[in-house]
């Protein structure tokens, strides 16, 4: 008897790498438990209860000891990933206006679909290369991202951008957890 | 008594959060789940584990906490020093997954002891009856 796949894909998703077969071999074994004493269905909502709960507070952790040296490396390959992230984005852009040079409105959704899905690549990169962090890695990456940004438009250091630029911006940070989401439960499969 | 209220004035400003950052981030008091969650493992005895951890605490207080809270507590407690862990092995009915278990340190139980010590002297000469009336 198993949980069901979502809510199991969900705290595969969100774990601490370095704490996830505790935290969900801890879920498993209660809810063989309740499947037993209460029936399936009551086990399965205490599941999905308990999946969604834990969320922000998997997010919020880390077992990784601190280690000034490894953090600065990682800001570092983030840095370096973000950049290479926005060229991508960007010459994909510019390959996309080639083909549809007046798109606008609702027409304009290649552009958000090849942004988004780089953004998903990136995110996935990020976990495969750094294998300790997981998803709560991404997040502050993707905020990062979004704040490096949106900071010196607020300032007025930076031309502001347009709606949908916005739109593409603010999306990065769901598609780049997306991306780091489905190879944590690829591996933990 | 104009410094005093300059003061208090101070610590009611939103810069609050730097006073207390700089107070409390020293991992000398416990937060109240961490309490609850350290006084817990102190009642199962070492070795135990999370999903055990979070039943107790759920038998005992009628809270019913997040999985993912206890970790995260524990997890804190841990880089505070109060409690230890390490990895066992996997069993057939986690779905082959391992459990870490967890072990209170005497810092765990001196933080407990001076945590109660303080709620003692807190308490002392309190009467509820009258601040009910």
């Amino acid at each position: 008897m198993t949980p069901p796949f979502l809510a199991r894909a969900i705290v595969a998703a969100a774990a601490p790498p370095l704490d996830y077969e505790s935290v969900a071999g801890d879920l498993e074994e209660e809810y063989a438990g309740r499947v037993e004493s209460a029936g399936r269905a009551h086990a399965d909502r205490w599941y999905w209860s308990q999946a969604l709960r834990s969320v922000p507070a998997l997010l919020a952790y880390t077992r990784v000891r601190p280690s000034l040296v490894l953090d600065a490396l990682t800001a570092a390959l983030v840095v370096v990933l973000l950049v290479a992230m926005l060229f991508v984005a960007e010459f994909m852009c510019n390959a996309l206006f080639s083909v549809y040079p007046h798109a606008s409105g609702a027409r304009s959704w290649p552009f958000f679909v090849a942004g988004w899905a780089d953004a998903a690549f990136f995110g996935a990169l990020l976990t495969v290369i750094v294998r300790s962090r997981g998803l709560r890695l991404t997040v502050i990456a993707s905020l990062a991202l979004v704040a490096a940004i949106a900071v010196p438009i607020f300032l007025g250091y930076s031309s502001p951008l347009s709606a949908g630029t916005w739109l593409l911006l603010l999306g990065a940070v769901p598609a780049m957890s997306a991306g780091t989401a489905l190879v944590q439960v690829l591996r933990r499969r | 008594m104009r410094d005093i209220r300059r003061y208090e004035r101070a610590l009611d400003s939103p810069y609050d959060i730097l006073y207390y950052a700089d107070n409390m981030a020293k991992g000398e008091y416990l937060g109240e789940f961490e309490h609850v969650v350290l006084l817990t493992l102190l009642r199962l005895g070492d070795g135990t584990h999370g999903a055990l951890i979070r039943m107790e605490i759920e038998s005992v207080t009628s809270r019913s906490p997040a999985i993912g809270a206890v970790h995260a507590t524990l997890a804190r407690l841990e880089r505070k020093g109060l409690i230890t862990s390490w990895i066992g092995e996997p069993t057939k009915e986690r779905g082959g997954k391992a459990k870490r278990h967890f072990k209170v340190e005497a810092a765990g139980v001196d933080a407990l002891k001076q945590s109660r010590a303080t709620l003692e002297r807190l308490h002392a000469g309190l009467s509820f009856q009258k601040r009910l009336a």
